[in-house]
């Protein structure tokens, strides 16, 4: 019998290659003759263009040309929306402005391209952006959310009426009946803060027009390879197989790789395509912090409806989404924060709005978490805030409104970002959190550990909080199985890999049906010249839709092989297996036929065929999932702090999950870590910050501060539960965001642990520790 | 961002007004300045080198003067752009006499800073501003005991040793070490005094030119 690839530790297939430094990044692309681009970008947040002078950069030696959007002509327009606005929610408002991908009018933001410059080096291109000169008339920044839609305030596009994005609302049951049957309303005005991305390799972009063959070479970092390759064609009029977009080895994607139609992959090709020269542009860091998409900025006003006992009555939540200068992402985001503030619990009436706006900031797209954190943080807080007004015990309060194995599915009656009503598809939410309380004894901390540490004045609290993940949203994906002449697999998707392990991953799900070893599989992963159809990695989607995609291509190239081996060895399928790269009879190890000789013979080069074959060892298969699968789990975590430094020791940090089937533990782990250190950073490190006047202060690594390695805690212990998603025939579930949209509710309710009797009210999810010496004075003082 | 800030000046009123309106004293005071007009009465352009840590390069600005009472205040609106960002600023100075004989130095205003120099430079920017106005400042105290020694001995030569740029980069870093220590309030009013003491200082420079 052949032995199952699934549920496996494997070592990672890619490992090797890029541990000894045989990567292959987008800077290490290089072609003969191969010019390179800078980009000049805006200093000011928001301004009317008079003029942009590049005459002076144009004749420095070494300059090749230089472009504005003046100089683009028809060429320039606004691009398509990447997202379309959810019309399945009656009564939403939704004003498209699709990014400017070079600022031609008016500048809306700091760090918003007003000029391309190519040259023979990236050196002399970037000299020669301090000789281009910008006429502009500074025009007022508009950075507060709420703010930004006072009668008057400066328009940051003026054929609209106010600096409304888009306005959401969605209702299920009556938050009114809600709040008449209640005992207590708590309210609270919630934020959450901006963080980035912040991929250790910046975005980058090669071009290479073969003018032979009138085909478009495109290198770049993207997530989405289909999408952008769709985007360049239509902009240059080309037909989508003049136009293959490759990913090299990507380090790091975290959401805002997604984008495309923006300046790099709009104008860079149409450059390329004009000077018939191969040229690249590779953004340095300052202009990933500044030109990059980001999020995470969000004001709610929620309230929560509650009886004496402690059961939700309802929620409402009215909330402001930064979507900064432009919102080619659609609602993406803040549809998310409306899915995830309810996911865990028993609500029967809610309400929520987004109230989207236009800001002179950075454009918002994800960023690895895409509104679930903030929807975590809002209903979390205002759990705790509850329990603290009915003098319950947060956990109490949570099982009490946890929702049962036995409602699942759950019909949450919530639109999400797959514009479909979101559904919690399976698992046992009370199991998680019970075995969390367990791990890292709960109990025993309150009652014991707790009381002696406040006795010698120690601050050391316990936080416990509860999440979901939706992930694996359609709309689809697709792969190509073939079994090649050699017996190797070829796996061949257009999905995107930044890290994720799908090397491996995908080898796995391949293997399983075709009894290879996993190291002969040979997974192509993002190149549209070699598979035509796709989405793109978002969502933790990758080994859900994909993966299932080439289990079914995998399943149908598995009865392709027995066919064709029950014609040559003369027996029937059913007595065939496929192991160690061969079909050979069950009982009759020895009779068998080399995949790689079926593979040949798949492929009759004289003869007849039967009507209806179909040559190769080959098969294509397609999954789009009704609805996303949804994982979840719970976080505790006690936090150690030092009430005179206000730092912050993260003593114990367990995390139970539950992604359904994983098909290699080592890497779910390691999915998880990761996001737990960049939840961590959201909590206590990261935080990127506009001044007054629109400049963003913390371009730098010096200024945005990420966790490190030193500032974990020790172990991470996670508990793994297993309820396979009934979506999907593996039973997979995504678990990319899980570990990066727990922690900043977490982290709050153990800080204010930490210091009860001194009531903190932590109502903002990023806290540095000077914000926290300065609640612990305030709380003092109180 | 609102402003303020305060200098004593060892000396009357009308030596310290004096001492502004010699180009020779402030074009040394200003690390950086290289080159100054006077477009028209009252309104002048400047060239100047800006470095904050890894952020540098060439400004050129303008700079208006409204409300000119002399001795007592002036009001300047100012701005500069070049590689590194920009900046722009309006700033109210006022010069009180005081009983012993000294003069207070009082500036209020609002700057506006962008580009790399505020995104980039933001760490540094603190440090650097700081110790631009206190060698200025310090350069000034010098060159007005010079003045006020001459003009007590009736010499004409006024001799004073402005700080080399050597000097200045030491200052720098004997700062940025101090700052570790210091507030965030005190950070943010040195953030923006010196910014503004600069223009204050070039403006000096301008209309002393100019006269």
């Amino acid at each position: 019998m052949t032995e199952s690839t699934i549920s496996k530790s494997y070592k990672r297939n890619e490992d090797p290659r890029l541990l000894t430094g045989n990567g292959n990044y987008i800077d290490d692309i290089e072609i003969p003759g191969m010019l390179h681009v800078a980009i000049k970008r805006s200093d000011y947040a928001h301004a009317k263009i008079n003029k942009i002078d590049t005459e002076e950069a144009k004749k420095m030696p070494g300059v090749v040309a230089v472009y504005t959007a003046e100089d683009l002509g028809d060429y320039w327009r606004p691009g398509p929306l990447q997202v379309p606005p959810p019309t399945v929610i009656k009564g939403s408002i939704f004003h498209a402005r699709p990014l400017e991908c070079i600022a031609k009018n008016k500048i809306r933001f700091s760090g918003e391209p007003v000029a391309v410059v190519v040259a023979e080096s990236r050196y002399i291109a970037e000299d020669a952006l301090d000789y281009i000169y910008l006429d502009i008339e500074p025009l007022e920044y508009v950075g507060d959310l709420e703010k930004s839609l006072d009668p008057g305030a400066p328009l940051i596009h003026e054929d609209l009426e106010s600096n409304l994005s888009a306005d959401v609302r969605q209702e299920v049951g009556s938050w009114e009946k809600a709040v008449a049957e209640a005992d207590l309303v708590v309210k609270k005005r919630i934020v959450t803060k901006h963080v980035a991305g912040g991929a250790i390799e910046n975005r980058g972009i090669v071009i290479q027009w073969d003018d032979s063959f009138k085909v478009l070479n495109v290198w770049a970092t993207t997530q989405g390879p289909v999408p952008m390759r769709n985007s360049i064609a239509k902009y240059l009029g080309l037909m989508e197989n003049q136009v293959r977009v490759m990913n090299p080895d990507i380090g790091g994607g975290f959401g805002p790789k997604i984008m495309s139609s923006q300046i790099d992959d709009v104008v860079i090709p149409w450059i390329a395509m004009k000077l018939k020269k191969p040229i690249k542009w590779v953004e340095d860091r300052r202009e990933n912090f500044l030109g990059t998409t980001s999020e995470r900025d969000q004001v709610h006003y929620a309230e929560i409806a509650l009886k004496k006992d402690g059961t939700i009555l309802g929620v409402k939540d009215e909330f402001y989404h930064n979507t900064g200068a432009y919102n080619p992402y659609g609602m993406t985001v803040p549809l998310n924060t409306q899915t995830h503030v309810i996911s865990n619990y028993n609500i029967p009436n809610y309400f929520t709005r987004i109230i989207m706006v236009f800001t002179n900031q950075m454009v918002v797209t994800p960023v690895r978490g895409a509104g679930r954190s903030h929807g975590i943080f809002v209903m979390e807080r205002l759990l705790d805030a509850a329990a603290k007004e009915l003098g319950m015990d947060p956990i109490e309060i949570r099982r009490k409104n946890i929702l049962p194995p036995e409602s699942m599915p759950f019909r949450t009656g919530v639109i999400g970002q797959d514009f479909v009503e979101s559904v919690l598809d399976s698992g046992d939410y009370p199991g998680a959190l019970e075995k969390t309380l367990e791990a890292i004894e709960y109990e025993k901390f309150k009652k014991e550990i707790q009381p002696k540490l406040r006795a010698e004045g120690k601050h050391k609290g316990i936080g416990v909080i509860m999440f979901t993940e939706g992930t694996a949203v359609g709309p689809y994906e697709g792969a190509k199985v073939m079994v090649g002449v050699t017996g190797k697999v070829n796996v061949v998707c257009a999905y995107s890999n930044q890290g994720q392990g799908h090397y491996t991953t995908f080898a796995q799900v391949a293997a399983n049906q075709l009894g290879v070893d996993i190291k002969d599989i040979e997974v192509v992963i993002g190149d549209t010249g070699q598979w035509q159809w796709g989405v793109g990695a978002f969502a933790s989607r990758g080994m859900t839709l994909v993966g299932t995609a080439i289990h079914n291509a995998a399943v149908k190239v598995r009865e392709k092989a027995l066919n064709l081996a029950s014609k040559i060895l003369e027996t029937p399928k059913e007595e065939l297996e496929l192991a160690d790269g061969v079909v050979r009879i069950a009982d009759l190890p020895e009779k068998f036929i080399s995949l790689g000789e079926l593979a040949m013979r798949a492929n009759p080069t004289r003869g007849t065929v039967e009507e209806g074959m179909e040559p190769g060892l080959e098969a294509a298969s397609y999954y789009g999932p009704p609805h996303g699968a949804t994982g979840y789990g719970c976080l505790g975590l006690i936090l150690d702090v030092d009430p005179e430094t206000a730092k912050v020791k993260i003593e114990r940090l367990v995390i139970a999950d539950d992604c359904g089937t994983n098909i290699n533990p080592m890497i779910v782990d390691g999915q998880i870590h990761g996001g737990l250190q960049m939840g961590i950073g959201e909590a206590f490190y990261e935080n990127l910050v506009y001044d007054d006047y629109g400049q963003l202060v913390t371009a730098s690594f010096m200024d945005y501060l990420f966790p490190q390695a030193t500032d974990m805690p020790a172990k991470f212990e996670i508990k793994h539960i297993v309820t396979p998603s009934p979506l999907n025939p593996l039973g997979i579930k995504g678990i990319g965001e899980a570990g990066a949209i727990c922690v900043p509710a977490c982290f709050m309710q153990a800080l204010e642990d930490a210091f009860e009797g001194m009531d903190l009210d932590i109502t903002d999810s990023f806290m540095s520790p000077g914000k926290l010496y300065h609640y612990v004075q305030k709380a003092k003082g109180a | 961002m609102k402003i303020e800030g305060t200098h004593v000046f060892n000396g009357p009123r009308e030596d310290v007004w004096d001492m502004f309106y010699d180009p020779n004293v402030l074009a040394s005071a200003l690390p950086g300045a290289q080159k100054m007009e006077m477009v028209k009465e009252d309104e002048y352009k400047f060239d100047m080198n800006v470095r904050v840590g890894p952020v540098s390069g060439a400004f050129t600005g303008e700079m208006q003067l409204e409300n000119v009472v002399k001795p007592d205040s002036l009001t300047l609106k100012g701005g500069g752009k070049g590689a590194p960002g920009f900046l722009n600023g309006i700033g109210n100075v006022k010069f009180k006499e005081q009983e012993d004989n000294t003069t207070l130095m009082e500036y209020e205003g609002e700057v506006n800073i962008g580009g790399a120099l505020a995104s980039v430079g933001q760490r540094m920017i603190d440090s650097v501003a700081k110790s631009m106005i206190r060698t200025g400042f310090e350069t000034l105290d010098k060159a007005l005991a010079a003045r006020l020694a001459a003009k007590e001995t009736g010499a004409e030569a006024v001799e004073f040793k402005a700080p080399t740029e050597a000097q200045f980069a030491k200052e720098v870093a004997k700062d940025m070490v101090k700052m570790e220590n210091w507030s965030a309030e005190t950070k943010l009013v040195l953030y923006i005094v010196p910014v503004i003491a600069v223009i204050i200082l070039l403006a000096f420079i301008l209309k002393s030119c100019g006269a």
